[in-house]
């Protein structure tokens, strides 16, 4: 049984590497190029994580990360910051508004990224 | 008026009476000479007083000066404008006034003022003054015929210098962010590539990617430590200090460094002084873990390729207000000629360069801009062959 993945990044060359990844591991994948479709994809696909860039055109990762803790639909979803930010602030902000994980991409390998998706899919 | 009286008076004979009257004459040439040497000495005395006076007047820093019983002699324009507060209001004070000024008080606290004590020796001292308005303090002892005659204190305005530098920290740190972004890019590609996501590679393919890989990891760590160093600058850096168990931190970084001592055969090993728990520091626990990964990784990494290498770390209590950790090995050690910049900027050691360990010549420099925030001390003895000998000092909190 594949399980629901929502990517949210806007970078469009690393939104297909990690979509081949997921993909590849057989899971179902949706995806969302801002943050406004970030949150709008949350609530109507209900993923089973959301995979979440802080960069982002218009409503930003913390932005969206609020908006999906602050629903109580969504509040429970496992939300995975993967960023490029990565310093103390940054984590703490993220944590604090109910981020279940932080990875800095340039520190993980994909295959890393899914044994982390995996763990909170377990 | 007196030789008049004086002439009139005496007219014994007329001989002596010109004598006298010759001598008269002189005298009072000779006394007017003086007078008049006198009076240019005066005027060249008002002259020098007056210059003196438009220099501090016109200076281009602000100028105060207090006289030996800490009383506001002197302001100039600038140290009015400075200060936000008219002369009248500041001449003729005495020091601990001006704690009372809200304009000054910062100020004053800065020079740790307080009545009765002397104002406190600064060199160059920022301190910000009110907001996006930067001063540099200075002020020294007038010390003449050596006597204390009064302190001088010298404010030079670097709100400029401070915005540059935060624009280029800005500069530096949205660069490395941006960085970030193609680096992932590329490592998730090479990984990819390597672990056969997108199909069979040979192994020539393998060994050429896998250094690329690597090079690309080495950029990575590059714009780690230029992202480190730009927090830095912007005292930022350190976050919420925590009690902090030394002994304990210090195993965590020595354990997860065993494995590299292992690959490069070297023994590392990590000591205490003492039977008991070493008192508690405070410390930003990330970065002063940071800054000792930093110094094993060096000693380490600047060894004499394998023959006997060893890498010891101690710590101990080197008195009641202080704990020295030293982190000693036998290896490279640092040329004598260049020792003097070892904590500089992207300095890199002559002969390190040479056998291309990569390093990006900012590790001392965090970890002595870590150490001092900490309120410590960073030292180092070196022989180019034998070895280095890193020092640290943490202040211990004191109840």
């Amino acid at each position: 049984m594949p399980h629901k993945i929502l990517l949210v990044e806007d970078d469009r060359f690393l939104r297909e590497l990690m979509s081949q990844k997921i993909v590849k591991m057989g899971e179902d994948l949706v995806v969302a190029v801002d943050g406004e479709e970030g949150v709008k994809k949350t609530k109507e696909e209900k993923p089973e994580i959301v995979l979440l860039d802080l960069m982002l055109p218009g409503i930003d990762g913390f932005g969206v990360l609020s908006q999906i803790k602050a629903d109580p639909e969504t509040a429970e979803i496992p939300v995975i910051i993967l960023s490029n930010l990565g310093q103390k602030e940054d984590i703490d902000r993220a944590l604090k508004l109910g981020a279940a994980d932080f990875l800095v991409k340039a520190h993980f390998t994909p295959q890393e990224i899914i044994d982390k998706i995996e763990q909170y899919l377990k | 008026m007196a030789l008049e009286e004086e002439k009139k008076e005496t007219s014994p004979g007329e001989a002596t009476y010109r004598e006298t009257e010759n001598d008269l004459r002189q005298a009072r040439s000779a006394l007017l000479n003086i007078l008049d040497d006198t009076e240019m000495a005066r005027r060249i005395a008002v002259e020098e007083k007056n210059k003196t006076l438009a220099i501090i007047q016109n200076f281009s820093d602000a100028i105060l000066v207090f006289d030996e019983n800490n009383i506001l002699e002197l302001a100039n324009p600038l140290a009015e404008e400075y200060l936000d507060e008219k002369k009248e209001n500041l001449v003729g004070k005495r020091v601990d006034e001006f704690l009372a000024l809200p304009k000054t008080k910062m100020l004053m606290q800065l020079l740790e003022v307080s009545e009765g004590s002397p104002i406190k020796q600064l060199f160059r001292k920022e301190f910000m003054a009110s907001p996006n308005f930067y001063l540099e303090v200075t002020s020294v002892m007038l010390i003449i015929d050596s006597k204390l005659k009064g302190t001088l204190l010298v404010l030079h305005d670097i709100t400029r210098e401070k915005n540059i530098e935060k624009m280029k920290t800005e500069f530096v740190s949205i660069s490395a962010h941006q960085l970030r972004t193609p680096l992932s890019a590329i490592k998730w590609t090479l990984r990819m590539v390597l672990d056969q996501d997108i199909g069979a590679i040979t192994p020539e393919q393998k060994d050429i990617l896998e250094k690329s890989y690597l090079s690309n990891e080495r950029m990575i760590n590059l714009v780690n430590d230029l992202l480190n160093v730009t927090r830095i600058e912007e005292g930022r850096f350190l976050s919420k200090p925590e009690p902090v168990q030394i002994e304990e931190l210090i195993q965590s970084v020595v354990d997860n460094m065993q494995e590299e001592a292992k690959k490069r055969k070297i023994s590392l090993s990590f000591t205490k002084a003492g039977r008991s728990l070493l008192p508690i520091v405070k410390l930003d626990k990330e970065k002063m873990k940071l800054t000792l990964d930093n110094l094993v990784t060096n000693a380490l990494k600047y060894n004499n390729n394998g023959k006997n290498g060893r890498v010891e770390v101690f710590v101990k209590e080197n008195s009641e207000k202080e704990l020295q950790v030293e982190i000693k090995d036998n290896g490279l050690g640092i040329p004598e000629g260049q020792q003097s910049r070892i904590f500089t900027k992207f300095f890199r050691g002559e002969n390190v360069v040479r056998m291309e360990v990569d390093g990006s010549g900012l590790g001392l420099y965090t970890a002595k801009n870590v150490v001092e925030a900490h309120g410590g001390k960073i030292w180092f003895e070196s022989e180019e062959g034998k070895g280095t000998t890193f020092y640290l000092t943490l202040p211990i909190p004191q109840s």
